[in-house]
């Protein structure tokens, strides 16, 4: 009886996961299938010819791989300097107190109210002006305005989760504020730093419209934007190669969160989030 | 009512600093070489597709070749990011040098703005007399000058037939009239076939190819003095027959646009299309099958008294008038015609964009395709109809530019109009009405 | 000694003012500043290119307060936050605790469950027009094999499907955002309070109300304000889905924004557009966090 029910709980667990994984199934198999296979009516379930003409034809004959490099430049540097600068000030609105602690909270998300379809003007005039326009940089700045509140709201609600007992023991021991944020603090952070690293570089990883507007080269142009403009015009879509590209977009980041998810998710459990 | 630059005056006045500089080095030098040691030049264009890339890259190495002080570079654009991003160009100052492929109407609304540098002599460069005769027309603006020229021509609504589909329907000729064409379709739809795919969708593609009927019903959208017209006669029958036509498309073409529209006539989803000569070679490449069964038409209209309209979006040149480099941009523009890369720049996309010089098509070289071998009638029915083509920027020779053109395109008002009339079965009057005013609105602007 | 303290004290609010420095040097460059802007622009009549224009005033309020679009706008816009963001909320949940148990493989399912989350909205919106597709879309081929429909589907072009279709991918795409947090929740729940409840007669039901989700609460408070902001800011997935069609009905205030910018070149009224939805999400967030708080306190 027990096994009976645990036999149909796990069936229909699993039939949700894959029909929430789908999509993935369908664009790995639309990306082997060779041009003249894809419009057949009724569709093939599963391709009749295999072909991996059309990854190899993005990697040898495309910018994909420049893309790829310019993505990982952009998500790795937009992370290191949201969560460094992120830990730091949720270190600050957490354990200090000062005058106006509070609503700087407040402003913060409060920011990050404004859609950004209307920053992109300014901010591209802003970046004009400091003369980083049209480089991995500028779009390094730009993510900035929606991860950086994004992550300090969320690193300071692991911070709030730390007993703080912890620190009031390494002070009066002897050690300074720094000293004890550095030996006590970040080691109990650690997992919401991750997680929050985490969901930074995701939100980097597939931004769209700054990289639309504010970069135009192909040298520092991400693979959002790459791919769209190389494989979609309004006169076709390249339905192949597109599958193709976002079987190798999603792919790795799949992989790597395979590996991380548990820091992922016990990062929320350790810090408990409060608002 | 002085007009001003709001975040930054600095921009404007180099700007016109610029621009003085610019007209002094033009007047002792037109077009000499001398330029500095070590310019670059920044090229955009929406039309990204590697096979395009491919030919820019061998004209910028030619081009380079002659001039070793000029540094080319490709950028590509894309037709949703085109907007914003030469927003963002134009108000910073920091534009490309030279851009292609954007519709005529935006280059217009650019020029209207002081945003776009007069093209008058590069076009002399090239050879006036070579392009067809009127393929300038579209580029001229309201003080004489040329904003710019075609890079190419395009027929964006031939109606591509499968020969093969009217044969067994039992239809002889290709439709000329609207109810030739609705006898056609109907009995065309059989099997899982639809009859066409017009868009119904609310986008740019709607709004254009639905211009392309009001005047295919003997309408316009506004009088040749641009006073707002598109409550006439002939927009009622075009809304009237468009509606008629639904029954005749799948069922997603509510939400097509021109990928969605062209696929599925490459497919073999309908048997009737409405594209460019990009046809040919996606059935090449995806459907070989009914290479040899395809063929095009003008597209037809309410009666045989009614002449062809062909839309036209005329895929442009223009150099920005913030440029730095404009010698160098000039020179590159005049040299993109050049004949050997030029034609290969048209081979990539054989049929899609098709040559604005007479010398061009008549070049053995750009006639040895296989693509324009195997459709000669096609290319040559194209070639004709795109050259006497038009746009709502231009709708007939005896219009007047329209700089707003873009902005109409953009608002979505007359794909609306389609959807409340043919799919949401709404007052026709009411319709028009809110269309007239919504125009109305936007000129003033 | 207090004199002592307060020295430390200061030295401390000192450090403490050092640390938030960084932060709030960057928000007054890449947002105080562009948001003055537009605050700015919305008082004058600017044609995006050149961002030149004439002062206007109010009138790009009071013609924004007077248009249809904009009421019809935010009437979307709302449609869209509730419907998805309820539906992230349930499926999240619901994952969530499923994603709990000792399920088969459960790493991998986590995996599988978290992969919408992870591809970009880009690929996402494809992938799902290519399902949706009335031809070549497997979506469709399968619903009509079945035997629930006889003809394609229409998915996107009409209403209220296209409504439907943004509501379900958005929550599709959205929901493992709520699994990631309430699991890690989940885990930090002790079992003896489960333990306890068992003892005193508490079916599954009863414990899921009485015991996990008041464990919840404080992790859903901070989602829903996330993702609420985040949903009524949704450019990218509605925009690429169906581009505000048909007739406007899944034209949201981003979407609008947009179009007022860069379709119709109008950099004023767009602003104004935005500068209004951002004192609607404001009002709507004082409200959610007084609540919140108030809560808390009783």
């Amino acid at each position: 009886m027990l096994t009976f029910r645990k036999i149909l709980f796990n069936l229909m667990a699993w039939s949700i996961v894959l029909a929430v994984a789908f999509p993935l199934f369908w664009m790995l198999v639309t990306s082997v299938k060779p041009g003249f296979e894809l419009f057949r009516r009724p569709p093939t379930i599963l391709p009749e010819t295999w072909t991996f003409e059309h990854y190899w034809k993005l990697l040898s004959e495309t910018n994909f791989l420049i893309y790829f490099r310019n993505s990982i430049i952009l998500s790795s540097a937009t992370t290191l300097v949201v969560v460094a600068v992120a830990t730091l000030g949720a270190f600050s609105l957490v354990r200090f107190k000062y005058r106006g602690r509070e609503s700087l909270a407040f402003l913060v998300l409060f920011t990050y109210l404004l859609p950004s379809v209307v920053l992109i003007i300014p901010l591209y005039l802003l970046l004009v002006g400091l003369g980083v326009s049209n480089t991995i940089f500028s779009l390094v700045i730009a993510y900035t305005t929606f991860a950086l509140p994004y992550a300090l709201w969320l690193l300071r609600s692991f911070m709030a989760g730390i007993p703080e007992d912890l620190e009031s023991a390494a002070l009066c021991d002897g050690a300074t504020r720094m000293g004890a944020f550095r030996d006590v603090i970040l080691p109990q952070l650690l997992p919401g730093i991750i997680s929050t690293a985490l969901f930074t570089f995701i939100l980097s990883w597939n931004e769209y419209l700054y990289a639309l507007v504010l970069v135009n080269s192909d040298s520092s142009r991400p693979l959002t934007t790459g791919v769209m403009n190389m494989l979609i015009s309004s006169f076709n879509i390249e339905w192949s190669l597109l599958m193709a590209a976002s079987v190798m977009m999603s792919v790795p980041l799949i992989i790597v969160f395979a590996f991380l998810q548990s820091y992922l998710t016990r990062g929320f459990g350790a810090g408990g989030v409060k608002g | 009512m002085t007009k001003r630059s709001i975040l930054s005056n600095s921009i404007s006045r180099r700007t016109a600093l610029m621009g003085m500089t610019a007209t002094t080095a033009l007047a002792a030098m037109p077009f000499s070489a001398r330029a500095q040691a070590n310019t670059t030049i920044r090229w955009w264009s929406p039309q990204g597709a590697p096979a395009q890339v491919a030919a820019y890259e061998f004209q910028i190495a030619k081009f380079q070749a002659l001039h070793p002080e000029i540094t080319v570079v490709f950028e590509t654009t894309s037709d949703e990011g085109y907007a914003p991003q030469l927003a963002a160009a134009f108000s910073s100052g920091e534009v490309p040098d030279i851009v292609t492929h954007l519709p005529s109407f935006a280059v217009q609304s650019y020029y209207a703005n002081g945003l776009v540098e007069p093209f008058d002599d590069v076009i002399n460069a090239i050879g006036a007399d070579d392009f067809y005769s009127g393929a300038n027309d579209v580029f001229r603006t309201a003080d004489g000058n040329y904003c710019g020229t075609g890079i190419g021509n395009s027929a964006a609504n031939m109606m591509w037939l499968r020969k093969d589909l009217m044969e067994q329907a039992g239809i002889e000729n290709a439709p000329t009239t609207w109810d030739e064409m609705r006898a056609a379709m109907s009995a065309m739809q059989t099997g899982g076939i639809y009859g066409a795919p017009l868009p119904y969708g609310s986008n740019s593609m709607t709004s254009l190819i639905f211009i392309g009927f009001i005047h295919q019903a003997g309408g316009q959208v506004f009088t040749p003095d641009l006073q707002v017209a598109i409550d006439n006669e002939g927009t009622r029958n075009a809304l009237e027959f468009y509606r008629e036509m639904r029954e005749f498309c799948p069922p997603g073409a509510t939400n097509y646009s021109w990928g969605e529209s062209l696929t599925a006539f490459v497919s073999g989803a309908t048997a009737s299309g409405i594209y460019t000569g990009r046809v040919l070679a996606n059935v090449r490449d995806q459907n070989p099958g009914i290479a040899d069964h395809v063929t095009c038409v003008t597209y037809p209209r309410i009666s045989a008294d009614v002449a062809p309209w062909t839309f036209n979006d005329f895929p442009s040149v223009f150099i920005p008038a913030q440029s730095q480099q404009k010698d160098a941009a000039k020179m590159f523009a005049a040299f993109l015609f050049d004949p050997e890369g030029y034609i290969q720049q048209l081979h990539a996309a054989p049929g899609h964009v098709l040559p604005v010089l007479k010398s061009i098509n008549e070049n053995p070289m750009y006639q040895d395709n296989d693509i324009i071998q195997k459709y000669p009638e096609e290319v040559d029915v194209m070639a004709a109809a795109a050259a006497g083509g038009f746009n709502l920027g231009y709708e007939s020779t005896a219009h007047a530019s329209n700089d707003k053109a873009g902005e109409i395109i953009g608002s979505n008002v007359i794909a609306d109009l389609v959807q409340k009339v043919v799919l949401n079965g709404d007052n026709v009057d009411e319709a028009l009405s809110v269309a007239s005013s919504t125009i109305e609105g936007i000129m003033q602007g | 000694m207090s004199r002592q303290k307060t020295l430390l004290e200061r030295r401390y609010a000192a450090l403490g003012l050092t640390l938030i420095a960084p932060t709030v040097l960057i928000f007054s460059a890449v947002i105080v500043y562009p948001l003055f802007s537009a605050i700015y622009l919305s008082f004058y009549n600017v044609f995006t290119p050149t961002l030149e224009g004439e002062w206007v005033g109010l009138s790009n309020y009071a013609e924004l307060l007077q248009s249809g679009k904009f009421w019809n706008a935010l009437k979307n816009t709302l449609i869209w936050t509730i419907g998805s963001l309820s539906l992230q909320l349930i499926f999240g949940i619901g994952m969530a605790l499923v994603l709990h148990q000792n399920i088969w493989f459960r790493s991998l399912a986590r995996s599988l469950i978290l992969f919408p989350y992870f591809i970009s909205t880009v690929v996402a919106v494809l992938v799902w027009k290519w399902l949706f597709n009335d031809l070549y879309g497997i979506l469709n081929h399968l619903l009509m094999k079945v035997g629930i429909i006889d003809f394609p589907m229409d998915f996107l072009g009409t209403m209220p499907n296209a409504m439907i279709s943004v509501i379900m991918v958005g929550a599709w795409k959205y929901f493992p955002f709520v699994v990631i947090a309430v699991l890690a929740r989940l885990q930090s729940i002790p079992d003896a309070l489960y333990e306890a409840a068992k003892i005193d007669g508490a079916g599954p039901i009863a414990r899921f109300f009485d015991i996990t989700l008041p464990q919840l609460r404080d992790v859903l408070v901070v989602i829903v304000m996330l993702r609420a902001i985040w949903d009524f800011k949704e450019f990218d997935l509605i925009f690429l889905l169906t581009g505000g069609g048909p007739l406007n009905d899944t034209q949201t205030l981003p979407l609008l924004v947009y179009q007022e910018a860069f379709a119709l070149n109008d950099m004023g009224m767009a602003s104004a557009y935005a500068v209004v939805m951002m004192l609607i999400m404001l009002v709507f967030m004082i409200v959610y966090i007084r609540r919140t708080k108030d809560d808390e306190g009783s």
